[in-house]
């Protein structure tokens, strides 16, 4: 965008984007020059277009109190497990963090090799730090951001994972390399993760193949004392409407389409639609696929319970946790003497990339 | 080889031009034709060398709005904190993959070249540059499976050196010898291509003679065809070290095969990346180039002067 | 060259047999290196992804699965695979017949003619090399948007054509290879240099001409970041650049594209090999003149 606002033109009308810290950029002037989003919330769409949204979709859109971008699909994390497997061993779900390592240590004395969750993946952090309300990510403003990692939501979270990455039952891994596959077809009791992992492992032929009727999931997990639970998200594209586009209106009607329309976001769209109306039919669809064990209600409780203390920059957390912590523990070290490096990563990144920490 | 038949012809040519011979010599205010030769490619060069090179110098003196910054984007980009470590990721780098790929090249096309068979040999530097034809993208996907001692057809390798997990291979500690290894990989080939023709040019008699005056292969290689190829080597190290210094497609390719468990910023040139395309900070971006080059010159002076890449023999 | 034959020396060759076979055990070694990884690419677009996962690592795949990812390829935005190889072609045939016409008499400038600015231009060229690309793109992109480029294949063909390695590999070639007698001679007998040029250094340069050729195409074809910046719209990508359209359809590599149309690890294989196949054509057809001619410059006087 930068060499388009440099030339002058060239930019697209509308575009597509996978990552949520696209909007933090595009929402402000570079160089001097006007800003690539259009603002959505003025007028452009329809009021009662926006409120249809889940709550907190919009989060990752709106910069400053305005909005740049319309959800596609949220990716909120909740439990996945094994119902089958479950039932044979003779586990109930945990319903809290706490029982969820209690869990992973009988798991490791009575069934070791099977595993409870991943944690080498580079959002492992929006899976744990962010439902655990860990402070690392607090966005406060257009160029600003507050970093604690030494409080206490950080260090359970941390300290939880430390634990069951030494027992194995979360193991450093990413589900997307061969060695996930290899190792962990038919041995994963339970895994917190997005929405998207149904479609993306595990009723994926060429991932973990779980054969229909035994995965289940469940709301996500508060910490004991906790009166409600939060949740992380896990990227959801947004669509852009060009501020330079000579189609505004057109643009915004095809964008609003797409994010709306049950023809694309219930019958084709492969993640849970951030637009509620649809997201409902596509529970119900995904229900009557008779392939889930349970009830699909738990995704759409936790759509709403996205915890609002972990923002959307322009940095990306996920690059730096993957290069800060994952090498970090492979070396030995435990997340929780991690937590200061962490800390002064983010920092460091945050600052090269213009913002004020505090 | 075909030396004789060219003169004969040439004599011939000439014999016939005779009458409309040109006077010896250059006669005074004519412009001299190498001039013409290196006309076109002086315009290129101006245009997509010389001039953008120019432009980047100003924008590393230059901030955003286009007033004069003196040294203020070198001084940014040195104390940013992925500045050193960097430096020190390009360093080691450069020393093993140079040393790798001097030494080894010249051995293999020595070897390559001494080989009877002329199957053999075509085959030999056909399977040698292979890998060379695999750029940036492609490969992504190929060393994701390499890597990852549970899925790759060298696992047996990797187990052996204790390595058990994808993670573990790609620690920060292994980096530069395998960023090092990949671009071995990929370049070695296209190298021993160009040094068994140089090779080729060594005079069979002179190597005959000193075969009759009983030196073994050994001597030969050192005494008669590593001295004929020493511009050539030169003029691999000046390109290998230019292209070390700007080392960028081997860390991105495993940045996004690891998904940024290798950072994207292993590098000087992906930090200059970053700097232009993640932070919109062209002068910066330009900053950390400025520096490369530097870098990148005084250590190439080195081989152009001890290899005489400049002088005409 | 002369074939070495064994039996007049034997006690000056004793000793190299043991030789011989430390520098074939060294043959043979590299040789695993460099294509093991290159046979594991061959047999992973037969297979399913799951099945390149679990299976033995030479074993062969089904038919099936090989035309299921031969098909997803080459299906991938309705054809897209194909109009991006054919892009390649046009940019990279496009910038190799530029980089000839320019780089050859260059090079032969730089190595046998005196001019005052030989040195200089020398030393430039150098430079230039040494500049990392990050740092010339926006000068580059500016320049061409200026006269009205982007988005064309011009804007890609023209700055490919320049190309300094051509010009220092014609540049050596000619200085070392070619004996400045000969080219004395003709001068004596009245050529002009521009006949100088074309009739005497230019049959002797075909190996030159074959090798700068080849890289040129190599390195056109490879090339992703000038295409990339250059072109924004993806009708006009040439294969490099298209393939990182692929990566990012591919879960492994992009986790927000998972879904039922996402791109499959065998299918980016294949598209690994579709895209450096015309590479290795090109490496086999020239290997001829790239190795054998490199001689014809002949002794030195």
């Amino acid at each position: 965008m930068q060499l388009f606002d440099r030339a002058g033109k060239g930019w697209p009308d509308v575009v597509f984007s996978s990552q949520n810290t696209d909007a933090a950029w595009a929402s402000q002037k570079s160089g001097g020059k006007q800003a690539f989003a259009a603002v959505l919330d003025k007028g452009l769409v329809p009021q009662k277009t926006l409120d249809g949204f889940a709550t907190g979709a919009l989060n990752p859109c709106t910069v400053d109190g305005q909005v740049y971008c319309l959800r596609n699909d949220l990716a909120q994390a909740v439990l996945w497990y094994n119902k089958s497997l479950m039932d044979q061993f003779g586990y109930s779900i945990p319903t809290t963090w706490e029982e969820y390592e209690a869990l992973g240590q009988k798991v490791a004395t009575e069934h070791p090799g099977y595993i409870i969750g991943t944690a080498g993946d580079a959002w492992t952090p929006e899976v744990f730090m962010w439902a655990s309300k860990c402070e690392a990510n607090n966005i406060t403003g257009p160029k600003a951001v507050t970093v604690k990692t030494d409080t206490p939501e950080c260090k359970r979270a941390a300290s939880l994972l430390d634990t069951l990455r030494k027992n194995d039952t979360v193991p450093v891994v990413s589900v997307f390399t061969p060695e996930f596959v290899k190792k962990y077809t038919g041995k994963v009791l339970m895994m917190p993760g997005p929405a998207w992992y149904a479609g993306a492992i595990f009723n994926n032929p060429q991932s973990l193949n779980v054969p229909a009727g035994q995965l289940g999931v469940a709301a996500p997990l508060p910490w004991k004392g906790d009166d409600k639970a939060v949740t992380g998200n896990v990227g959801g594209g947004t669509w852009f409407v060009s501020s330079h586009s000579k189609n505004l209106k057109a643009a915004e009607k095809f964008v609003q389409y797409v994010t709306t329309a049950d023809a694309y976001q219930v019958d084709v769209a492969p993640g849970y639609p951030a637009y509620a109306a649809a997201a409902k039919k596509w529970v119900a669809k995904q229900d009557a696929s008779k392939y889930y064990a349970t009830s699909l209600q738990p995704i759409v409780t936790a759509a709403s319970q996205i915890w609002d203390g972990w923002g959307y920059g322009i940095f990306s957390q996920e690059a730096i946790w993957a290069k800060t912590i994952t090498p970090g523990v492979t070396s030995g070290k435990s997340i929780v003497d991690l937590l200061p490096t962490w800390q002064t990563a983010i920092e460091n990144q945050a600052k090269v990339d213009g913002y004020t920490v505090k | 080889m075909t030396l004789a038949p060219a003169s004969d012809e040439l004599t011939a040519g000439a014999t016939s031009r005779r009458r409309s011979a040109r006077p010896e010599g250059r006669p005074p205010g004519r412009v001299p034709i190498g001039y013409v030769f290196v006309s076109l490619y002086t315009l290129l060069a101006l245009a997509f060398g010389i001039i953008p090179a120019l432009y980047a110098v100003v924008l590393a003196f230059t901030t955003t709005d286009g007033g004069f910054a003196g040294f203020d984007n070198f001084v940014k980009v040195v104390t940013d904190f992925r500045f050193l470590p960097a430096v020190l990721h390009v360093t080691l780098y450069l020393v093993i993959w140079l040393v790798m790929l001097v030494i080894f090249v010249v051995i293999l096309a020595l070897i390559v070249h001494a080989v009877k068979a002329r199957w053999a040999g075509t085959t030999l530097r056909f399977v040698y540059y292979l890998p060379g034809a695999l750029a940036g993208a492609s490969s992504v996907l190929l060393w994701l499976f390499v890597l990852d001692p549970t899925a790759s057809p060298v696992s047996g390798l990797l187990h052996l050196m204790g390595l058990n997990s994808f993670v573990q291979v790609i620690q920060p500690g292994n980096l530069p010898v395998i960023f090092a290894i990949i671009a071995f990989w990929t370049g070695a080939g296209g190298w021993i291509v160009i040094m068994y023709g140089a090779l080729n040019n060594v005079s069979t008699e002179v190597i005959e003679a000193a075969r009759i005056d009983g030196a073994n292969a050994a001597q030969i290689a050192m005494r008669i065809q590593l001295p004929m190829l020493r511009k050539w080597i030169a003029y691999m190290g000046v390109m290998s070290l230019a292209a070390g210094t700007q080392l960028f497609v081997e860390p991105q390719l495993l940045s996004q095969a690891s998904n940024a468990v290798v950072p994207n910023d292993y590098s000087l040139n992906q930090l200059a990346y970053q700097y232009a395309f993640q932070q919109n900070d062209f002068n910066g971006a330009a900053a950390i180039s400025l520096i490369l080059l530097v870098v990148a010159l005084l250590l190439s002076w080195v081989f152009v002067t001890r290899g005489g890449l400049f002088e005409k023999e | 060259m002369t074939a070495l034959s064994t039996q007049p020396r034997r006690d000056g060759r004793l000793r190299s047999w043991s030789g011989r076979s430390v520098a074939g055990l060294i043959l043979v070694l590299f040789v695993l290196f460099f294509v093991i990884p290159i046979i594991w690419l061959l047999f992973a677009v037969t297979k399913s992804s799951r099945a390149l996962i679990v299976s033995n690592p030479f074993s062969i795949g089904s038919w099936t699965d090989f035309m299921a990812n031969w098909n997803q390829l080459f299906g991938f935005q309705d054809g897209a695979v194909t109009l991006w190889i054919g892009n390649s072609a046009l940019y990279t045939l496009g910038a190799l017949a530029i980089t000839l016409v320019v780089s050859i008499p260059a090079g032969y400038a730089l190595a046998l003619t005196e001019f005052r600015l030989r040195k200089a231009l020398l030393v430039l060229t150098l430079v230039v090399m040494l500049i990392p690309s990050t740092a010339l793109v926006l000068p580059v992109f500016l320049e061409l948007n200026t006269v009205g480029l982007i988005g064309t294949p011009l804007s890609v063909i023209l700055p490919m054509s320049f190309f300094p390695f051509g010009v220092y590999l014609t540049y050596i070639y000619f200085s070392t290879s070619i004996p400045r007698d000969l080219l004395a001679a003709a001068r004596i007998d009245g050529c002009s240099e521009i006949e100088v040029f074309t009739r005497v250094a230019l049959p002797l340069a075909a190996p030159i001409v074959a090798l700068v050729a080849f890289f040129s195409f190599v390195q056109n074809w490879n090339n992703f970041f000038l295409p990339f910046v250059m072109l924004p719209s993806s009708d006009g990508y040439p294969i490099q650049v298209g393939l990182t359209s692929l990566l990012s359809s591919t879960p492994a590599f992009n986790p927000s594209s998972a879904g039922s149309d996402s791109v499959q690890l065998p299918t980016l294989a294949l598209a690994t090999i579709v895209s450096i196949l015309p590479v290795l054509v090109v490496f086999l057809f020239s290997q001829r003149y790239l190795v054998a001619g490199m001689t014809a410059g002949g002794t030195k006087e």
